[in-house]
């Protein structure tokens, strides 16, 4: 099964190790490889990026690490990508002249 | 643990025994580039700010010509500089190590200068070349640490695993050092609880708060988070941090090292974790740190990148096991092992930590030997500071 990473258990979302392909459950461990659950993405999640491992609301903090990565523009459902589409930094906004094209 | 450097006049000890033909300006680099060429273990540098740079970029040039991996310097000026040859070439000679310096002008245009240049170079090189390593201990070695081409193993495998390094390296008695003002935003946190002091914390806040006005003004796009960085799962300038910061491990941070117009503070003695005030931007933040005593750099790049420097060897680790595949013969380290669950964190910091005791010995990193020598110089605009009210 693939793997999704989570590095603290206070955060919300995890990093896939892998592809992951949607409908397929992925297994969400900590670095100690204690397995935290499973999870089933309903759409497919490139290598390196996040998805939530729990119910992220519109507003909420984006937890990883232990600390605030920036806060969800939408509700974000367990499994689904999370990533600059719903996702803006509290601190700096980053420049719109590419990052619009990735979604 | 022991490894095997050349000492200097000033005590301070070196891992490659270079020596610089350093251009105050750029109009007199090509001269430069030309009394190098062809010569072995000598490296042409400049820098681009004109020849009335400021005290940052003199600061830089100096800490850069007094960095123990140089034995001998050679200025070259055109002459009429606001920042003339010589009186950095007197600055860098404080160290006692062999300096010489010529004008361009002075004797007579390119031909004269380049002549006379060889020649110097040939007499320095008489009296350094012949410079023997010797055993010093590892509490002499300052290490730079640095990410640049960042993606999400960076965060999760590339830097924790360089952070269990410098644990090992300051729990050795050695010194580490790293310069990320920009990629520090959203980590303060963490960084502050390893402060020294009260008064090392508020630094910390201050060099964060500072840089992060210098990278939002409104109005100005500045573009902080390359494409790499998204595309590589990276969301926010906060979670890139966040990973970022992991690669100074997890000891007490002693100080923030100034580095403004006014001083460039050096790495002091007896080891320990040190930020620098700086840049991000990689060869520049580099000169910085070599300018404050660096002796190496360990790089950490998730998406890759083939550079180097001309003074400080840099290790480069990625935590990406598919650009460790793809670009093998310019990453010194795969810790791509740990995602993929072959090795553990531990296992990689310690193999970082016999490839810098390696390389301080004398073994050539995968950049020197594709012969990288970027060199660069970063000063921050003396007109935005004063703007931005960033003051000291």
């Amino acid at each position: 099964m693939t793997r999704a990473l989570m590095m603290d258990d206070r955060d919300n979302v995890a990093t896939a190790l892998e592809g992951l392909e949607g409908g397929l459950p992925t297994t969400v461990i900590f670095p100690s490889q204690e397995i935290f659950r499973e999870v089933t993405p309903e759409k497919g999640i490139p290598p390196g990026h996040k998805l939530a491992v729990k119910e992220i609301k519109k507003g909420d903090h984006v937890v990883k690490y232990g600390y605030i990565i920036g806060s969800a523009t939408q509700d974000i459902g367990l499994g689904d990508h999370v990533h600059v589409h719903n996702v803006m930094s509290n601190r700096m906004h980053m420049p719109e002249v590419w990052y619009r094209e990735e979604d | 643990m022991n490894f095997l450097g050349y000492e200097r006049p000033d005590g301070s000890i070196g891992i490659r025994n270079l020596i610089l033909v350093l251009s105050v300006a750029d109009c007199s680099e090509p001269v430069a580039r030309m009394i190098a060429e062809g010569e072995k273990n000598v490296k042409a540098v400049t820098q681009h700010y004109g020849c009335i740079p400021g005290q940052m970029v003199a600061n830089t040039l100096i800490g850069v010509g007094e960095n123990p991996n140089v034995a001998a310097v050679l200025l070259i000026g055109m002459g009429c500089e606001g920042m003339p040859a010589h009186a950095l070439g007197k600055m860098i000679k404080r160290s006692g190590k062999p300096v010489e310096w010529i004008s361009i002008q002075e004797l007579g245009g390119t031909y004269n200068a380049v002549t006379k240049g060889k020649q110097i170079l040939r007499d320095l090189s008489e009296k350094v070349s012949g410079l023997k390593r010797r055993e010093f201990d590892v509490t002499e070695l300052i290490v730079g640490v640095k990410c640049g081409g960042s993606d999400t193993s960076s965060g999760l495998a590339g830097n924790p695993a360089v952070g269990v390094f410098v644990d090992m390296l300051v729990d050795a008695g050695g010194s580490a050092i790293m310069m990320e003002p920009i990629e520090s935003v959203g980590a303060e946190e963490p960084l502050a609880a390893r402060a020294a002091n009260k008064m090392v914390r508020e630094k910390i806040y201050k060099m964060i708060g500072d840089e992060e006005k210098r990278w939002s003004v409104p109005g100005a796009q500045m573009e902080f988070m390359c494409k790499g960085n998204v595309e590589g799962g990276l969301t926010t300038i906060e979670e890139k941090s966040l990973g970022a910061v992991h690669k100074s491990g997890s000891r007490t941070i002693r100080d923030v090292l100034e580095n403004t117009d006014h001083r460039l503070e050096k790495v002091p003695k007896g080891g320990g974790v040190y930020l620098q005030d700086g840049t991000h931007m990689e060869p520049m933040a580099m000169s910085f740190m070599a300018a404050a005593g660096a002796h190496m750099v360990i790089f950490v790049t998730g998406c890759g990148g083939t550079f180097g420097h001309a003074i400080v060897p840099f290790i480069k680790v990625t935590g990406n096991p598919e650009t460790y595949r793809r670009m093998s013969h310019d990453m010194d380290i795969n810790a791509g092992t740990i995602l993929t669950g072959e090795e553990s964190m531990e296992s990689v910091g310690r193999r970082i930590f016999n490839e810098v005791i390696e390389v301080a010995s004398g073994k050539l990193t995968l950049g020197e030997r594709l012969g990288y020598d970027n060199f660069s110089v970063f000063r921050q605009d003396p007109r935005l500071e004063v703007l931005l009210g960033i003051t000291r």
